[in-house]
């Protein structure tokens, strides 16, 4: 089908163009509403404003894409004009997001994400098409059969009591900081000290405490809300929002594996996070999330779809041995041995002794946590990375992504013979880590995973 | 894992001037920070034992960076070009061995810096498609570079899957 013509994005961007193009030129708007009045002449206003409106109409006029065999096109600019073309059989992943201004017009942004870090101008994004559009081009670009887009089998489904994860996690916390810290730069900075003697510290710390557990969950329906994760013949299908709806498909065939997340507090109370490692999408941050802090048979259930494999998702790793639990032990007690020093030669009250005797409690747990989280598990199809407390992962990857091996060993290490061997991969975070494993066995775990290590002339 | 498995070290050593070249390198920042207390001294020389102390400082400064590494790094590095992969051992006090299949191979780059030019140098960049898996090949003889860049380019056939 080589009919391809220049399309154009929906006539209804004529509407949304010019108000987020005020809202990006707001200095420009600013700037033309003080010269207004600073002359006594509003028409300079309204040419501004004009101005920045008839911006957002031609930015319609000028954005242009087509898809044709081999390759998609986007044209944008109106006085640096733009072209960006990608090669079909590069498209890793389709991304949808509307927002409300979006969603009250039916409209829906379609992003298309490739192998190459795509920032800025490089980005193939569609702003925006009309809803009934996405299906359509989703299937196109992915290169979809017509029938497969059929209802294919759904993995996970958002639950309310999925809630109770997400005061664990930090984010409505910074959200008061961060507006804490505007509030200083407007000139409210006194506001915070007259409410301490209002209601007093601890009143105000347990408000603020409450505040952030009350904004972090708000926002996790608002963001995760009705999330559904769906797999079809070759693609992964995830939904979420409430307000905003965000849809990613991945292509299945990119799949490289995933990464289960557990940090402590989720851990503490059963929960776990999921992310894709997979080409072409970042290996951190929302863009690779499958499903958010949710019950750990949830998580786990899905990764054993993904992979197929139940042993590579629950099965026992080999542990790292004594050298590594020594090299946790030695740096979580590190610093309470040092603190013991000085309280030992300083005149400190004695009080600071219990301090000590809980700090040091604490870094044990810890180090004794990290040395059970420590292991790896090889085969010849999947590599399994488990490492951390605080923020304990378990990385499985598929070997037959590894395009590369590093053993590196810091002074202290080859002391204590160990190294950390690091798989390289096109996927996820490019790279995985196997931490202190035994020197010896190193090179062994990689050429297990990857035959081409195995066939080289230098193993034997 | 039974018997300790071994991965015998790849065969070939940089340059001969390569030890030459990153003592030069290094000495630069450090003529630059030895010019500057050679003024302070000539401005203000009332506290000599401060003068002392760092004068101390940079002189263990050019042993460690301009002397002891070099040499070590000479002793360490090493690469060699199998049939289907690329083996390379770097560094000093972190050291690594870095391993890259040739079929995966993107690209072939060659660097050569102000200072590579002048001895005859050049340094071979192998990337693949995972920014954590280049492999590097520092200070070569040139004509030794235009050797593996040529067998890469031809072993690799580029243009192959790249596993992404």
């Amino acid at each position: 089908m080589n009919s391809a013509a220049w399309q154009r994005l929906s006539p209804r961007m004529l509407l949304v163009h010019p108000v987020h193009e005020v809202l990006n030129q707001l200095p420009l708007l600013v700037g033309a509403i003080v010269l207004g009045s600073a002359t006594q002449n509003p028409v300079w206003s309204l040419v501004g404003v004009g101005f920045i409106v008839l911006m957002g109409v031609a930015r319609w006029f000028t954005t242009s894409y087509r898809i044709d065999d081999r390759d998609i096109t986007l044209r944008t600019g109106l006085l640096r004009r733009n072209e960006l073309s990608l090669p079909r059989n590069r498209i890793r992943s389709v991304q949808t997001d509307a927002r409300l201004l979006h969603r009250l017009l039916g409209l829906t942004v379609l992003r298309v994400g490739t192998g190459q870090e795509a920032k800025g101008d490089n980005t193939f994004e569609l702003d925006a098409v009309s809803a009934e559009q996405v299906a359509g081009l989703r299937a196109m670009l992915l290169g979809e059969q017509p029938g497969a887009a059929a209802p294919g089998r759904v993995l996970a489904t958002w639950r309310p009591s999925w809630l109770r994860y997400s005061p664990l996690s930090w984010s409505g916390l910074l959200m008061i900081g961060a507006a804490t810290g505007i509030a200083q730069q407007a000139g409210f900075g006194h506001v915070p000290g007259r409410w301490v003697q209002a209601f007093g510290g601890p009143a105000l710390a347990a408000g603020i405490l409450l505040a952030g557990v009350a904004l972090a969950v708000g926002r996790s329906l608002l963001t995760y809300g009705n999330l559904v994760l769906t797999r079809r013949v070759d693609t992964l299908h995830l939904v979420h929002g409430l307000l905003r709806i965000q849809e990613h498909t991945f292509d299945l065939r990119r799949l490289r594996g995933g990464t289960l997340r557990q940090p402590l507090l989720l851990r503490a109370l059963g929960g776990a996070r999921l992310d894709a490692v997979m080409t072409g999408v970042a290996g951190v941050g929302e863009s690779s999330l499958l499903l958010p802090p949710c019950p750990s048979s949830t998580a786990t259930g899905v990764l054993t779809d993904l992979v197929g494999d139940a042993e590579v998702v629950h099965g026992p790793l080999t542990p790292h041995g004594s050298a590594a639990a020594r090299r946790r032990w030695v740096r979580a007690l590190a610093v309470p041995v040092a603190a013991a020093m000085v309280l030992v030669f300083a005149p400190l009250p004695g009080w600071s002794w219990g301090l000590w005797a809980a700090g040091t409690v604490l870094a044990a747990g810890l180090a004794y946590d990290r040395v059970r989280a420590l292991g790896h598990r090889v085969d010849a199809r999947w590599l399994v990375a488990s490492a951390g407390s605080l923020e304990r992962r378990r990385d499985c990857v598929q070997t037959a992504g590894i395009i590369g091996w590093t053993v590196r060993q810091t002074w202290f290490q080859r002391r204590a013979k160990v190294a950390t061997l690091v798989a390289a991969t096109a996927a996820g975070t490019k790279r995985y880590m196997l931490i202190d494993v035994p020197a010896e066995i190193a090179w062994a775990v990689a050429a297990n995973a990857s035959p081409w290590v195995a066939d080289s002339q230098w193993y034997a | 894992m039974g018997a300790p498995v071994l991965m015998a070290d790849p065969a070939n050593p940089p340059s001969r001037s390569a030890p030459l070249v990153w003592a030069l390198g290094a000495a630069i920042p450090w003529l630059f920070i030895a010019f500057g207390q050679v003024v302070w001294f000539v401005l203000d020389a009332r506290a000599p034992w401060l003068h002392v102390g760092a004068a101390a400082a940079t002189a263990l400064g050019v042993l460690v960076s301009v002397v002891i590494a070099p040499i070590w790094r000479y002793r360490v590095h090493r690469w060699e070009i199998g049939a289907r992969a690329v083996f390379t051992r770097t560094g000093w006090l972190v050291q690594e061995r870095r391993i890259a299949p040739i079929s995966r191979v993107q690209t072939v780059d060659t660097y050569r810096g102000p200072l590579d030019r002048l001895f005859g140098l050049a340094n071979v960049t192998v990337t693949t498609a995972s920014s954590a898996g280049a492999v590097r090949i520092v200070a070569l003889d040139v004509a030794v570079a235009d050797r593996v860049v040529a067998q890469l380019t031809d072993i690799a056939a580029l243009g192959g899957p790249d596993a992404t």
